[in-house]
């Protein structure tokens, strides 16, 4: 049986692919945002299975500081894209 | 045979995980993409519960799929629900194969990665430096001492992004939906997250928790008030709010310069006021994120907030300079 | 000192930053000061770094890479330098080109910020937070360029917003590569442990495509003319002479210092090919440019694909004092651009202003209302063209005489091609110019604004240039990663 740490790498390579493509497919600033999240998740999840040492040794922590900033730059970056969004929505009804 | 059970349920969670990611990424409908958005956080959330991040389980739940969802559903009413993205068929062919080589080459990266390893990682000093740091919880140690500095960038992050979301916009009017269920489930709920973000606030220091989290989930109360009684809307004085939003980062740098006087070196804690240094960091720091976020999602600029001229009451009379 | 002087840098304008906030009816003068202040503090780390050499400090000390390490060395200082001098003229400019009291208001704290990001990024010495600032920074910019409120900044905000997320994602997916073989994010440590093998390779690529997003190296470079023609004249004065110039360090010091085992003479060689395409393509759309602006970020462009030309052939060279020759003049022609293109943009800001729009083609009349202006742009001019005795005219002999040395000598073509075509597009501006037009105006117009422009354009075209000697020893004798 494969590790966990490899499952859940690959599962974060997948993640941060199926996130790229979408990205670069949709026109769409919302759907694009959802992708870049999905995109982002990936990576984070490359980084806590790289942390992960198995069942009975602690976790590696610094990967988790790592990725709990990462979250909440995501989160304050999607809420500034669909500020600029909602902002160019008004000034095109005009 | 535990053995076997763990696998087993380590391949549905990352098979439900993938199928999660590729129907929300591949479906055009916004509410749709949202919604499986949502979920697909909430799942994360359970992964990193399995990988024994609680901090991040948490963090992921009340930041990720709340704060995130709550901005993402608040949007969707801004985007038409059914737009076909149509991208020549040429382009996407490229895209698709772009993507598939790159993930082939990183997952070929990471089975090399994982075999070369000597699984030296930075657990080791962290726990042995752990007595010093003035926390027993090592994600702690790490966010609020060792790495104090990149923390205090994030926050800085945090702010930029508020600020342009409180600049841009006018001010949201479409919060009206309210009803009596949601206001008699606010009575309960929200006394109730206050206190628990006041307990993942103060038990960060050796359990689970911490500011990030404590902070986004006095936001979702805050936000959960706003929503629930709208006309009782209160008009917080601006000076406060801003006040409230730079809190977090001054009370860094203050700590951080005066240790610097001490100590000769930026951030870096006197190992016997470490803890006390760490939680009047996080405190501040609760209350900023809490506002920040909380302000991120309302949208669009508070009444009289650009009124630089403080005798010019006319302007606030119109609900904000444009 | 020197301990007080990296911190302060980075901590002034966040102070800065924050006490604009509350108090935003003095927000020009808090941040006029800041910026002085972190001037102040950049020429006491150059000047440090020139003495002792290469600074490395471990905030709080502790050991083994546990924490984040600030470090300077001759490339960073002399980077670091360049932007606060850059920051603080357009400071002043911006201080009297807001005259809406709310623009300004909205202005100022996150101007700052960016500050804090280009600081804090040229002076990291750790590859998450290296991720960390170029959040920061890209937040920053875009914020800046959505500023003008127009459908244009905010289209172009957007688009910037979009690809500079998915560059950082990209980048931090490197990371987590280089965390997972290496166990340690500290750039030091990894130059000594990074090895050629597969999970580094892949890692390399991914930062180096991040990075080039950033750049905006063709054909990622799309994004760029929109934003930078669109954002208020001061922004789009720092994001071309800065916020581009930092990733392009940013994948410099990773190329020379981290990877340097790791990269290969193709690659390199593929990054110097787009780079030549960036040079001919950019210099052909800023000639075809109809606004000012817009003829500015499309040589930013080709001036980005210059610095990219170097790359095959630092690899190339052997060490030594020829290679060491090539890396300063890269400096050389960076330095040279960033202050030229914002001098430039910034006359192109005043201009704007006094004639209402920044076409091209109806400029006449203004060498007679705005002649300091129009003397300052062709100064930048002769620096974006690299007449002598600009920085650039070096930096391009240095080039051309690197491609020899190198046996590559098909660059020599491109780069001649470059500076025609930059001829070409400089002088149009100046035809128009001084072409038939109404109006005659003193000299001095706006001297807040006119000064600043002026400074920077003279240190593009003389001090640069004269002073270019001095530049060569302090790069040869401190850079970290030169010797070895």
């Amino acid at each position: 049986m494969i590790s966990e740490q490899l499952l859940y790498s690959l599962a974060g390579v997948g993640l941060f692919g199926i996130g790229l493509r979408a990205t670069l497919l949709h026109h769409m600033l919302l759907l694009r945002l959802l992708a870049l999240n999905v995109c982002g998740a990936g990576v984070f999840l490359i980084f806590i299975a790289i942390a992960y040492s198995g069942v009975e040794l602690m976790a590696d922590p610094v990967p988790h500081a790592l990725v709990l900033t990462g979250i909440v730059v995501a989160v304050s970056a999607t809420a500034m894209a669909l500020a600029l969004g909602r902002r160019l929505a008004a000034l095109n009804d005009e | 045979m535990i053995e076997l059970l763990w696998s087993i349920f380590d391949i549905t969670l990352v098979l439900l995980l993938l199928a999660l990611a590729w129907t929300t990424c591949s479906t055009q409908d916004v509410k749709r993409a949202v919604t499986l958005f949502i979920a697909m956080g909430l799942l994360l959330a359970i992964v990193w519960a399995r990988l024994k991040a609680p901090d991040l389980a948490l963090a992921e739940a009340v930041i990720g799929a709340g704060i995130s969802g709550a901005l993402l559903l608040s949007a969707i009413k801004d985007y038409p629900s059914n737009m076909v993205s149509h991208r020549s068929t040429l382009i996407e062919g490229i895209i698709n194969s772009l993507t598939l080589v790159l993930t082939i080459l990183m997952s070929w990266a990471v089975w090399h990665g994982l075999n070369m390893s000597d699984g030296v990682r930075l657990s080791e000093p962290v726990i042995s430096q752990l007595p010093v740091s003035g926390v027993s919880n090592p994600v702690t140690a790490v966010l609020l001492n060792y790495r104090a500095y990149d923390t205090l960038l994030e926050l800085a992050v945090v702010l930029t992004a508020v600020l342009t979301v409180l600049t841009l916009n006018e001010k949201r009017v479409d919060y009206e939906f309210s009803s009596p269920l949601l206001q008699g489930m606010t009575r309960w709920l929200v006394p109730l997250l206050v206190v628990t973000s006041g307990y993942l606030l103060w038990v960060g220091a050796h359990a689970p928790g911490g500011a990030f989290q404590a902070g986004a989930m006095l936001a979702a109360a805050m936000i959960l008030l706003q929503l629930a009684y709208p006309s009782r809307r209160q008009e917080f004085n601006n000076s406060l709010l801003k006040i409230l939003l730079v809190i977090g980062i001054f009370t860094f740098l203050l700590v951080g310069l005066w240790m610097m006087s001490l100590n000769d070196d930026f951030l870096a804690f006197t190992p016997a006021w470490a803890g006390t240094l760490i939680l009047i960091i996080e405190t501040a720091a609760t209350v900023s994120i809490a506002t920040a976020l909380t302000l991120a999602y309302l949208g669009g600029r508070p009444r009289g907030w650009e009124d630089t001229n403080r005798t010019s009451r006319s302007i606030a009379e119109n609900g904000g300079a444009g | 000192m020197m301990n007080d002087a990296i911190i302060w840098v980075i901590v002034i304008p966040l102070l800065g930053s924050l006490i604009s906030i509350i108090w935003s009816r003095y927000a020009s003068i808090i941040a006029i000061i800041s910026n002085l202040l972190a001037l102040a503090a950049s020429i006491i780390i150059v000047a440090n770094v020139y003495q002792y050499g290469p600074f490395n400090h471990a905030l709080g000390s502790w050991q083994s890479g546990l924490g984040i390490s600030l470090r300077a060395d001759a490339l960073s200082s002399i980077l670091l330098l360049m932007s606060m001098i850059v920051i603080s003229a357009a400071t002043f400019y911006a201080s009297a080109y807001f005259t809406d009291p709310v623009k300004r208001a909205r202005f100022w704290p996150l101007w700052l910020m960016l500050v804090v990001a280009l600081n804090a990024l040229l002076l990291s010495g750790d590859l998450f937070n290296l991720y960390v600032t170029l959040e920061l920074l890209g937040l920053s910019a875009v914020a800046l360029t959505a500023l003008s409120d127009t459908r244009a900044a905010l289209q172009a905000a957007i688009r910037y917003l979009s690809i500079g997320l998915l560059g950082s994602l990209v980048f931090l997916a490197g990371v987590a590569l280089v965390y997972m073989g290496y166990g340690t994010l500290d750039l030091v440590a990894l130059s000594h442990k990074v090895q050629a093998e597969p999970l580094s390779q892949v890692a390399f690529g991914l930062m180096t495509a991040g990075l080039l997003i950033k750049s905006a190296l063709f054909p990622l470079h799309f994004w760029l003319p929109s934003a930078h023609a669109s954002a208020p004249a001061p922004v789009s004065a720092a994001l071309s002479a800065l916020v581009v110039k930092v990733a392009v360090y940013i994948l410099l010091r990773l190329w020379v210092d981290v990877f340097d085992l790791v990269l290969t003479p193709l690659s390199a060689m593929l990054l110097g090919t787009l780079g030549a395409i960036a040079v001919i393509w950019g210099s052909w759309q800023a000639l075809q440019a109809q606004r000012l602006k817009l003829m500015a970020a499309y040589s930013t462009v080709a001036q980005i694909g210059y610095l990219f030309i170097f790359l095959p052939l630092i690899v190339a060279l052997p060490e030594g004092p020829v290679q060491d020759a090539a890396f300063t003049a890269l400096l050389l022609m960076a330095l040279t651009h960033g202050f030229a293109k914002s001098a430039f943009f910034l006359s192109a800001g005043v201009i704007q202003q006094y004639c209402g729009h920044d076409r091209i083609a109806e400029l006449g009349g203004t060498a007679r209302a705005l002649p300091l202006t129009i003397f300052v742009i062709a100064l930048s001019g002769v620096a974006l063209i690299g007449l002598p005795p600009s920085g650039s005219f070096l930096g391009k002999w240095y080039l051309i005489s690197g491609s020899f040395q190198a046996g590559q000598w098909w660059w020599v073509p491109v780069i001649a091609i470059g500076s025609v075509l930059a001829t070409a597009y400089v002088f149009r501006i100046l035809g128009y110019a001084f072409g038939p037009g109404e109006s005659v105006g003193r000299v001095l117009n706006r001297g807040r604004e006119e000064i600043p422009a002026l400074l920077l354009a003279l240190f593009a075209t003389l001090i640069l240039g004269l002073g270019s000697f001095e530049l060569w020893d302090f790069v040869a004798q401190h850079s970290e990663f030169l010797r070895g």
